[in-house]
């Protein structure tokens, strides 16, 4: 269902009031020191401290004040899974990319997104798939001599 | 006199094979990331960053820069030929451009966009070389509060300009002041936040943030909703501007030269809003303004000779001043830091190979792009038609070697993972992004200025108004904070904020 623009304000201000007071918090561990001498802890103690008295204010107005109506958060029903999916793809890539290497974790990660996001036909995934994880590689290891993993395999 | 000899020594830098080759890269770099939409300058120039570590500082920095106005060029011809700007900044050029690339003029369109562009991108670097140095030289008068208060008015120009609510704006801004801190102490040498892990030792790194923020996030949008392309069908010939177009485009692109660089001076999403500006200033001093939007040469010319003599006006704040007018810049300054350099006041005295190599490397990377545009537009309308469920994938694969191959680590990867998270649900709540990396990129520079202060003053924060300099920033400031509630001036900034909206700054 479509929100309006104070019910997103009203989440934004709870999570700048959790931020804010988490360094404010924080900056008592290291020094915050005084208005002579300033401290590590200085900038982030008076910074976290005023982040959470704006967010009292945006809190504030978004319960006066309803906004308009903003679109919906995704604007298809699939949307969402579209979304986690390539998040969590990107999470796996950078986890297989050590034990598999880059070429091969490359290979996988377009191949997934190819196939799954916009589902394409399986030869043109494997063709796009092994084409990129090449010319990546020809790229990045042999042209601009970029360390990557080499993995179990060797490349 | 002194100006020939250093354009010489300029000139002397920028000879060089490697050099050329370098700006031609950039150049033809940027205006690809420009056709394509979906992959901004702000997003690139991150993801070629780590490359250019192996450079030499004045290569890279000309590699990089050629991206930032060669991405202005590129935006234009998609403009054009398809009506989908490839960057925000040429929204205004599918206005007229597309209506003449339907009546059969498209190629008068995208010529005239070349050469207003190449004529725009020569006065601005003429600007910059007339005001960088005497600016620089003013600077040097400044010392620790002279920099905080110009750092925080710097921070509140681009909230005031920023889409939507002040206060958010202002939030976002102290967020990145906050994540800032993270890291180590530059003064007492004190761990902040690290939680023991190496990596954010040297504190939270620009590119991980930008390329979460701006390239992750910008990717995930398109994802939830498939971009739409038109197929090219048009043949584009006669891309030289005839006699009559001439007339019609001189005066719209000399004042959307100068309109754009002085604009391009100022925080914010400067070619964006020179390109509106210029286009709403020719439309007023037209003798028909009724027939602009329906294809006239002057609402093409005036717009792109505007957005990119802004791209020349942003480098002085961070030439002179070390301060970024907006994330481009901020990344470059970032180019410029890594690289062991500081960019500020004494730039110009200390490494004047530095600036005048820049300098004289935007002039050649002009020309060069006057040449290669006019005979590449087939092969960027052929690019036109790759389809974005192929190109995405390589766009994320492009992210995660980028910032991996900074210091070679998964924590600054999922670190932009999780900035790419913030992107896209900040863009749903309508959070601005540009002041969160502003002030994350002079957030520490603002901290030392800010206690330095402090400890001259003996804690004293009267010492911001008790040095005129000073007082002016802090002034100027109070004002822009103030001045929405004031309802002409709100008015107006209302206007703004719908030029620019849904900008990447």
């Amino acid at each position: 269902m479509p929100k309006t623009q104070s019910w997103y304000d009203r989440i934004a201000a709870l999570f700048f009031f959790g931020v804010g007071l988490f360094f404010a918090l924080y900056a008592r561990r290291v020094e915050i020191g005084t208005w002579n001498e300033p401290g590590p802890g200085f900038l982030p103690f008076w910074a976290g401290v005023t982040l959470c008295v704006m967010a009292v204010g945006l809190f504030v107005g978004s319960v006066r004040r309803a906004g308009p109506v903003l679109p919906r958060f995704f604007p298809q029903a699939d949307s969402w899974k579209r979304v986690v999916a390539t998040f969590v793809a990107m999470v796996v890539y950078a986890q297989i990319m050590n034990p598999l290497g880059f070429t091969i974790a490359t290979f996988v990660f377009v191949g997934f997104l190819v196939k799954f996001i916009f589902p394409q036909t399986w030869t043109r995934t494997v063709a796009v798939a092994v084409l990129s994880a090449l010319g990546a590689r020809l790229l990045f290891i042999n042209l601009l001599k970029t360390q990557l993993p080499h993995g179990f395999f060797g490349f | 006199m002194d100006l020939l000899n250093h354009m010489a020594l300029g000139a002397q830098v920028v000879f060089t094979p490697v050099n050329l080759l370098l700006c031609f890269l950039g150049v033809l770099l940027g205006t690809l990331v420009g056709v394509l939409p979906g992959l901004g300058p702000t997003a690139a120039i991150a993801l070629l960053l780590p490359n250019t570590f192996h450079l030499s500082p004045v290569g890279a920095i000309i590699m990089l820069a050629g991206i930032y106005y060669g991405a202005m060029y590129g935006g234009s011809t998609t403009s054009i030929l398809v009506n989908i700007p490839g960057e925000a900044a040429s929204v205004v050029t599918t206005l007229d451009g597309y209506q003449m690339a339907l009546k059969g003029r498209a190629g008068p369109a995208l010529g005239i966009a070349a050469f207003g562009s190449f004529i725009a991108g020569t006065i601005s670097v003429l600007g910059l070389m007339l005001v960088a140095p005497p600016l620089a030289q003013f600077a040097l008068a400044f010392g620790p509060p002279e920099y905080f208060s110009l750092m925080l008015m710097g921070i509140l120009i681009l909230i005031y300009l920023a889409s939507g609510s002040i206060l958010k704006a202002l939030m976002m801004a102290v967020l990145g002041l906050l994540i800032s801190t993270i890291g180590m102490d530059s003064i007492s040498g004190t761990q902040r936040l690290t939680f023991g892990m190496v990596e954010l030792s040297d504190g939270v790194g620009l590119i991980p943030v930008i390329m979460g923020l701006f390239g992750v996030a910008e990717v995930i949008s398109n994802v939830e909703q498939a971009i739409k392309q038109e197929i090219v069908t048009s043949k584009v010939r006669d891309l030289l501007p005839s006699l009559r177009d001439w007339k019609d485009s001189f005066l719209p692109i000399v004042r959307g030269s100068f309109l754009g660089f002085f604009i391009g001076v100022l925080p914010g999403p400067a070619p964006v809003i020179s390109a509106f500006s210029s286009y709403a200033l020719e439309k007023k001093l037209s003798r028909h303004p009724e027939k602009f939007g329906t294809g006239v040469i002057e609402g093409v010319a005036g717009p792109e000779a505007a957005n990119n003599s802004a791209t020349g006006g942003a480098f002085i704040p961070l030439f002179t001043l070390g301060i970024p007018a907006n994330s481009v810049i901020a990344i470059l300054l970032g180019a410029f830091m890594i690289h062991g350099i500081q960019p500020g006041p004494l730039l110009i005295s200390q490494h004047p190979q530095i600036f005048w190599g820049t300098v004289i490397s935007m002039y050649v990377g002009n020309m060069m792009l006057v040449i290669l545009n006019l005979p590449l537009i087939g092969l960027w309308v052929k690019l036109l038609r790759v389809p974005y469920p192929v190109l995405f994938p390589l766009i994320l694969v492009f992210c995660v070697v980028g910032v991996y191959s900074l210091n070679y680590s998964f924590v600054e990867v999922g670190l932009m993972i999780g900035f790419g998270v913030l992107g896209y649900i900040g863009r749903k709540f309508r959070l601005e992004m540009a002041p969160l990396v502003l002030a994350l990129v002079i957030g520490p520079m603002m901290e030392q200025n800010l206690r330095l202060s402090l400890v001259i003053s003996q804690g004293s924060p009267w010492i911001f108004l008790e040095h005129p300099i000073s007082a002016a920033f802090i002034a100027l400031s109070l004002f822009l904070l103030i001045s929405p509630l004031i309802p002409w001036i709100g008015g107006k900034r209302k206007q703004l904020q719908e030029k620019v909206e849904g900008e990447e700054v």
